[in-house]
């Protein structure tokens, strides 16, 4: 019985699978107490005892759910953080490369280089300046325990300036991937072009990890709201 | 009511030292004089949730019995919050309880 109860609570939270794990662990531990506490003799009465003074499943999911839905959006605002930190040193190295090594761009591409080159600034401190905006803002939201109207405010706010944020971060690091092919096609090739095209890789997966990162939330998003509903429903008389 | 002050009640439950889920559920118990009796999975929520603001921190050990136990205790911060939410609670109960105390019937105007 308790098994059958922890399965269905371990299923409910399937979207976060970690988030299973632990809270089927903390709940197996918190029923063992509690049968062992009871003093009837008959297990199966204290198990149902047990289950009846714990919840229903689906309601509990709903709760862990919100908790979980705030994590992820903090774990994306900091990754965001990080791609920017990322992205800078990267940036950095390359003009410090092309400055070592005294590579310039070709003269039939300045003018296009130099355009691109402002868009690629003003998307990277916009990104910058939105992300840090965003993840200022999610920190400073208080988790309720039910997935409130305020609390899907907060997440709408949160999710529109991350994709403000992210959608400046790839125009900087398309920018960014533009000049690099515009800088490739000066006169000779050699070892010194390990450099630029390491750190675009670089950039390019950062900027990946990133979208994956927002396809995990939104997968996890429909089901976690899912829950809250039952949650919400589980409260009507 | 009571869900309203449920992260007060959690914090203080915890307030005497680390403790897993179910001690502190009965913590609240033994402290309220049976008084809560709310449904005991919502503490775990709770738990999470007060984890994740950062007023409390937890770690995993494992009992006699080979279980996985999961232990809260209160953070820097949970201690801080704890204390702000008992003045408030503290000037509160005084002024309901003032409210109350003087409430009785007034003398009809002559």
């Amino acid at each position: 019985m308790i098994s059958e109860y922890l399965d269905a609570l371990a299923t409910a939270l399937n979207f976060d699978r970690a988030l299973a794990r632990t809270v089927r662990d903390e709940v197996e531990d918190h029923f063992r107490e509690s049968i062992a506490a009871d003093r009837t003799t008959d297990g199966v009465e204290a198990e149902q005892r047990a289950i009846a003074k714990f919840g229903d499943p689906h309601v509990l999911a709903g709760q862990f759910a919100v908790v979980s839905l705030a994590k992820q959006s903090r774990k994306i605002a900091v990754t965001i953080l990080l791609v920017l930190v990322a992205l800078f040193i990267t940036m950095k190295t390359r003009v410090a490369w092309y400055a070592l090594t005294q590579w310039t761009i070709s003269e039939d591409v300045k003018p296009i280089g130099n355009i691109i080159g402002s868009i690629d600034r003003y998307a990277f401190w916009l990104s910058v300046v939105v992300g840090i905006g965003c993840w200022a803002y999610i920190s400073g939201c208080r988790i309720p325990p039910s997935f409130d109207l305020e609390f899907r405010k907060h997440l709408r706010n949160f999710f529109f300036l991350c994709v403000a944020s992210i959608c400046a971060l790839f125009v900087s690091v398309v920018s960014d991937g533009i000049l690099t092919v515009l800088q490739l096609l000066g006169p000779e090739w050699s070892m010194k072009v390990v450099i630029p095209i390491g750190s675009m890789t670089v950039e390019i997966a950062c900027a990946g990890v990133l979208a994956l990162q927002v396809r995990n939330a939104v997968v996890l998003i429909s089901p976690a709201a899912a829950l809250t509903n039952i949650q919400e429903r589980g409260k009507r008389p | 009511m009571l869900k309203g002050h449920l992260d007060l009640i959690v914090l203080a439950a915890l307030a005497a030292g680390p403790a897993h889920g179910y001690a502190v559920i009965e913590e609240i118990r033994r402290k309220s004089g049976q008084a809560f009796d709310l449904p005991e999975g919502t503490i775990y929520p709770a738990l999470h949730r007060l984890e994740q603001a950062g007023f409390l921190s937890s770690r995993w050990i494992t009992v006699e019995s080979g279980r996985r136990r999961r232990v809260y205790a209160l953070t820097r911060l949970g201690d801080r919050a704890l204390a702000e939410r008992r003045a408030i609670w503290r000037q509160f109960s005084d002024a309901i309880g003032g409210l109350l105390s003087r409430a009785r019937p007034r003398r009809k105007p002559a």
